[in-house]
């Protein structure tokens, strides 16, 4: 194969796998403090973008006409709106259902995840049709010999990198990120330790939500396109890299993400028919993973937990 | 005569878990500056008094004073901030965080970094063993050393009081002793100590005054004197 084409799929691989990290730190952070499956967290993702649209499209309306200022500002109030959402959710739906069997909360999640896609789908202004979302960076590029690196790529790789840097900070080293692995850890003793329990698990969908709408501005700048069922694929994958990183574990998130990526590219380079069956062989993969070790590659004993 | 305060008062308190109550009808006060301890088998209901207090699993009936204040239905994280530490039956310290982050946590109410590193530098000198090992996982740690976690983290929060259940569970004679002798030197900080004990004999030695627990009820109770000197405890406890 050309090395200029390589290079073309390791950007594009690096892209999704920092899309799905993204996503798969969400369902880990989740599981970490509530030991719950949120399966509307796909969704989330879906209502960050057409938040983020909808805020573009106001701001285009009021004429501002800087798109960079435009998309810093669109992609801050999806996250602070998708977070909050998160936050509201986890107080008025999956704390509540504590103590109930799992299985409640999953379904009640599986059900929100619906209501979630089929609410753009019904309301939003036409809302059943994919949406052409702009370019809101400046279109600069360079070419090697095949290889053209877009600028814009290389800036959304960067910032999504950061983005994944500072959630790791924030969990590792600072006192709210010690609260989270208390609770994910034992949750009664860090209650006796005086860490306002609820508190946390709000702060922590605030944090895993936010993470999805930021993942799903990447996405549709990437892309190019938004709809109404976006976020059940990135959804089903986000959950597949927890499950192969081991649910908790937010260093197993972020490899699961990249190493589905790295599946997916795999399987389109491999398979010479169509490469539509990426994704099949990807997911086909994580099973098997899944199969052979059930708590994720990285081997989840308890005291890795987030 | 010196005026007796009372840290801990708990007064008719009836708490289960499912349907039946596990504690009847119990009182008991803590006085300050004393070191009281609750002794009882195993399974009578020591370890239940202990959530009642502390918020885990309140009472279905009865009332608890902290200093005063009705913590009766508070949340656990708000009875914590009024000054009240627990050392949790096996330890209970965090196995994926470090001694650092552990002891930390026991702090978790302070946020005067100052404050909590003076807290820091007490622990460490009473335990000079955790602060050569501040840097280790405290699940990789052996059974003598994460209970030296587990009473460093609870001195971190400087509390007024410090419930203490069952500390000698599970380590060795000789550590057992020290662990006593520890107590002792925390009621000298000005910490009053509700400890919680099967271990009668050394836990007598250092209590100025004790409750016997029985199937969720008090059978007995009285300074620690008089508690050894009883009969009844005797045969039932000095096996
Ligand atoms: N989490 C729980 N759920 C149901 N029953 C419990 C629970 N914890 C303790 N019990 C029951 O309550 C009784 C008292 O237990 P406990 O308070 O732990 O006693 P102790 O600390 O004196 O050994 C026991 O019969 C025990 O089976
Ligand atoms: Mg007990």
């Amino acid at each position: 194969m050309d090395i200029g084409l390589i290079a073309q799929q390791t950007v594009n691989g690096l892209m999704l796998g920092l899309i799905y990290s993204l996503v798969a730190v969400g369902f880990t952070l989740f599981f970490g403090v509530l030991d719950v499956i949120k399966f509307s967290h796909g969704d989330m993702l879906t209502w960050g973008v057409f938040t983020a649209f909808s805020v573009y499209l106001g701001l285009t309306l009021i004429g501002l006409a800087a798109p960079v200022l435009i998309l810093v500002i669109v992609a801050l109030v999806a996250m602070a709106a998708i977070g909050f959402l998160g936050a509201a959710i986890a107080k008025v739906l999956i704390i509540p259902l504590k103590g109930a069997p799992p299985l409640n909360t999953l379904l009640i999640t599986l059900m929100l995840g619906t209501v979630l896609r089929e609410s753009i789908r019904l309301f939003y202004p036409d809302g059943a049709n994919p949406k052409h979302f702009p370019a809101l960076l400046p279109d600069w590029s360079h070419s090697w010999g095949h290889f053209t690196l877009r600028f814009d790529n290389a800036l959304m790789l960067l910032t999504g990198l950061l983005m994944i840097v500072l959630v790791q900070l924030v969990i590792k080293r600072t006192k709210l990120g010690m609260a989270i692995r208390a609770v994910s850890q034992d949750e009664e003793t860090a209650r006796v330790m005086g860490i306002n329990f609820n508190l946390v698990v709000y702060v922590t969908f605030a944090i895993g939500s936010a993470l999805a709408a930021f993942a799903g501005v990447i996405y549709v700048l990437y892309y190019n396109e938004l709809s109404f069922n976006m976020g059940l694929l990135l959804g089903a994958i986000g959950f597949s890299a927890a499950a192969v990183g081991g649910f908790g574990n937010i260093y197993g998130a972020i490899v699961g993400g990249f190493l589905f990526a790295m599946l997916q590219s795999i399987g389109a380079a491999a398979l010479p028919f169509a490469s539509a069956y990426k994704d099949v062989f990807a997911f086909g993969v994580v099973i098997v993973l899944i199969a052979v070790k059930p708590t994720g590659i990285l081997g989840e004993k308890e005291t890795e937990r987030v | 005569m010196e005026k007796k305060v009372s840290a801990l008062s708990v007064r008719g308190i009836y708490t289960g878990y499912d349907r039946a109550d596990v504690i009847e009808d119990l009182s008991l006060e803590v006085e300050e500056g004393t070191i009281t301890c609750l002794l009882g088998n195993n399974g009578s209901g020591k370890t239940t008094v202990i959530r009642s207090i502390l918020g885990l699993t309140p009472p279905r009936a009865g009332r608890i004073l902290f200093h005063d204040a009705d913590i009766t239905h508070l949340a656990t994280h708000k009875i914590v901030r009024l000054g009240l530490a627990s050392i949790p039956e096996g330890r209970k310290v965090f196995p994926g965080l470090t001694v650092e982050e552990n002891l930390r946590l026991g702090g978790y109410q302070e946020d005067d970094k100052e404050v909590l590193l003076a807290r820091m530098q007490k622990v460490y000198a009473l335990f000079p063993r955790l602060e050569e090992r501040s840097t280790q996982l405290a699940g990789t740690m052996s059974g003598g050393e994460q209970a030296m976690v587990s009473i460093g983290r609870g001195l971190m929060g400087a509390p007024k009081l410090l419930i203490i259940d069952e500390p000698s569970l599970g380590l060795s004679p000789l550590l057992v002793k020290e662990n006593f002798r520890i107590i002792q030197s925390i009621r000298e900080q000005n910490i009053t100590v509700f400890l919680v004990e099967q271990n009668v004999r050394q836990t007598l030695a250092i209590s100025d005054y004790g409750y016997v627990l029985s199937k969720g009820r008090v059978v007995a109770q009285g300074s620690a004197d008089t508690l050894r000197d009883n009969e009844e405890v005797r045969q039932a406890y000095f096996g």
